[in-house]
């Protein structure tokens, strides 16, 4: 489940439509804000170059009257176009221009000196000009005009702050709107996903608030009917198992007093057997057998059914593995077949459920492991560690998944000294003290089971509770 | 031998066979199909023993031993359908000195029987041991303090003899199974737990804060102080 969740990476559509949200909002306001400065900016330059023309074409005008008596009289005509103030004039006279700080432009002078008149924008000592350059006919003199054109400029540049400083709030708003719209709008997707975790860890009454008649609230809609069914089945499974369990605890219950009278008629049987002949004494041996295998095959089912019902309590205390599996040896007399090497971490755990899953795990290896088990115990650092190993046939791969089910069977057709509970009583009693037990096997190389056990538990408080840390 | 066990039980079949099974190991058995039965046979008689099944039509188990209790320390073993049910804990609490599971070995029944009946009678010769006020005496089989007899079951009375034995030593619950009670490493360690609850709740001024059986969490028990 992890795996593929890595790859997913949230927030991506919610990132994805901002950005759309962006773009199209700052640019269409951008190409709105850029298109309507160059028209102004046109229209602004083209009334000040046509202004500016006029203005020079009357000025020439005066200055053809007035330099037509005396063509030297440059400095009447100066003091008279000064009188209006919003030009400067640079007076050309054969050709030559005095030296000034308002330098005439190439190309106008060009123009101007083949007898045209031209206009062209400079900036000069900081400040821009529009400079029209116009030839006096029959002078040889040639004015130059230099408008200023610094208020134009400065409300261009005041529209351009203007503009762009709009642009950017509204890029800005838009990417806000972007933001809220595209959170708004995945919400309910990310509600959703959170449902389904939620289901999926379990807690099947999860359902979505079903707002709204849109596309949402459908789904909403869906989603929760899903949720329905699958609660729905859930329970009617959970009841069947829960039935199912219960049938099995009350037939083994049900077992119990019979056996209990079977199990002790038995024994007297085995006891009087001496004074039986021959081959009824066997019969009564058979009958002493027979009779333990399904006292061993009734307690199983009542254990496993009262695991598998939650059931059971743990009564921890600290407990020596080493000690504890040297001594289940010697109660079963296993002693010259099972070798016990290693030593274990300080267990706080319930005795007798351990003994329990190290009897069935040694018990197993020994009826399927060639007669022969080898206990190591041991730790890695965090956990305990006990493994039970055999050199047997090992266990077929297909068969390793369902090992720890209840009356699995390799082999079908062979009847096995245990009751086929073994295991997943182990495995139970193992979970049920928070640890797990691990199988590894190789065909013809035996198997390994590893029980894991948390090291130090933490216990309810009372007065036969452990506490991590021990007195000695 | 001759112990005298009491056996009640309604399932007709154990009760044939436990008798016959008794009798084979040397006891001499009554038996009692019912719990008003059971206990008009106890106190018709003196018996070493009591076996007492949980379930039973009428007057149930339970009844029956809170019954025995008002007047008897006579050992009595419950016989119980399942091990870690409230049963054993009532049981126990309820003054039972021990539990067998059904189905259970005759062997192992014997053996459970004996150890409790071992424990009413051994007789055990040594001084006498104080906890506090309370003066234990092996030889007449007695606790007192200040003179006067605290009513103890043999269980109750060997655990306190233990403990007292051992002044300021901590004793695990396995070696008190096992020096009380006589059991292997596999004995439940409930029996001591409840067997100490009824302890202080005997002699101790204040059960729920007890000074003389002190809880050594992790470990066990301990008995307070020095020999005085």
């Amino acid at each position: 489940v992890t795996e593929p969740r890595a790859r997913i990476r949230p927030g991506r559509i919610r990132r994805r439509l901002t950005v759309a949200f962006v773009l199209v909002g700052g640019l269409s306001t951008g190409a709105l804000a850029l298109g309507s400065y160059l028209l102004v900016r046109h229209s602004r330059l083209q009334d000040s170059s046509r202004t500016a023309l006029a203005q020079s074409t009357l000025n020439v005008r005066v200055a053809e009257r007035t330099l037509r008596g005396r063509p030297g009289d440059v400095r009447t005509l100066i003091t008279r176009y000064a009188a209006r103030g919003d030009f400067v004039t640079v007076v050309e006279r054969s050709g030559r221009i005095p030296p000034g700080r308002l330098a005439i432009p190439h190309d106008l002078r060009a123009l101007v000196d083949a007898g045209r008149i031209g206009y062209e924008r400079e900036t000069a000592a900081g400040t821009p000009y529009v400079v029209v350059g116009e030839p006096v006919p029959n002078t040889g003199t040639a004015l130059y005009f230099f408008y200023d054109e610094s208020r134009l400029w400065s409300d261009l540049h005041q529209l351009e702050t203007v503009l762009a400083g709009a642009w950017a709030v509204l890029a800005a708003l838009s990417a806000l709107v972007g933001v809220v719209l595209a959170r708004r709008l995945l919400a309910p997707v990310a509600a959703a996903g959170a449902a389904a975790r939620s289901l999926a860890e379990g807690m099947l009454d999860t359902r979505l608030p079903q707002s709204g008649a849109d596309e949402f609230g459908a789904w909403a809609a869906s989603f929760n009917e899903m949720a329905d069914a699958l609660q729905g089945k859930i329970a009617a499974l959970t009841e069947a198992q829960a039935r199912e369990r219960r049938f099995t605890a009350d037939v083994a219950h049900e077992l119990r007093t019979p056996l209990t009278a079977l199990v002790a008629e038995a024994e007297l049987l085995q006891a009087h057997a001496g004074r039986m002949p021959g081959d009824v004494a066997d019969v009564a041996g058979l009958v002493s057998h027979d009779v333990g295998r399904l006292r061993r095959l009734v307690d199983d089912l009542l254990e496993i059914s009262r695991l598998e019902a939650g059931a059971e309590s743990v009564r921890a205390e600290r407990v020596d593995a080493g000690d504890l599996v040297a001594a289940l040896v010697a109660a079963r007399g296993w002693n010259g077949a099972v070798t016990v090497a290693g030593a274990a971490p300080p267990l706080v755990t319930d005795r007798r459920r351990l003994e329990r899953i190290l009897a069935n795990l040694i018990g197993n290896a020994l009826e399927h492991g060639g007669g022969r088990a080898r206990v190591r115990l041991g730790g890695d650092g965090r956990d305990a560690l006990v493994t039970v190993a055999d050199d047997g046939p090992g266990i077929p791969e297909a068969f390793r998944a369902h090992l720890f089910d209840r009356f699995s069977k390799a082999d079908p057709s062979r009847t096995s000294a245990g009751s086929g509970l073994g295991l997943a009583i182990a495995r139970e009693n193992a979970v049920l003290l928070g640890g797990a037990i691990a199988v590894e096997s190789a065909p013809g190389a035996g198997a390994t089971f590893t029980l894991r056990l948390p090291v130090t538990t933490s216990l309810p408080a009372g007065a036969d509770a452990v506490t991590a840390v021990m007195d000695h | 031998m001759d112990e005298r066990v009491l056996l009640v039980e309604d399932d007709s079949s154990i009760r044939t066979v436990v008798t016959m099974g008794l009798r084979d190991a040397g006891m001499r058995v009554t038996a009692a199909g019912t719990g008003r039965e059971g206990l008009d046979h106890a106190r018709g008689a003196a018996f070493d023993a009591v076996l007492l099944d949980v379930m039973l039509p009428e007057v149930d188990g339970m009844e029956v031993l809170r019954a025995l209790r008002r007047d008897s320390r006579v050992p009595v073993v419950m016989l119980t359908a399942r091990s870690d049910t409230v049963d054993v804990v009532v049981a126990l609490e309820l003054g039972a000195d021990d539990y067998v599971t059904k189905p259970f070995q005759m062997a192992e029944l014997v053996a459970r029987l004996r150890a409790v009946m071992r424990r009413a009678t051994a007789s055990r010769d040594g001084d006498v041991v104080t906890v506090g006020p309370v003066e234990v005496d092996p030889d007449a089989f007695q606790a007192r303090r200040d003179g006067e007899e605290i009513a103890l079951t043999a269980t109750e009375f060997r655990l306190l003899h233990e403990l007292a034995s051992h002044p300021g030593q901590a004793l695990t619950r396995e070696q008190l199974l096992e020096r009380v009670w006589g059991y292997d490493y596999l004995g439940d360690s409930r029996l001591v737990d409840v067997a100490v609850q009824r302890l202080r709740s005997k002699i101790e001024a204040d059960p729920a804060r007890p000074e003389l059986i002190q809880t050594v969490r992790g470990v066990g028990y301990r008995c307070a102080g020095a020999r005085r």
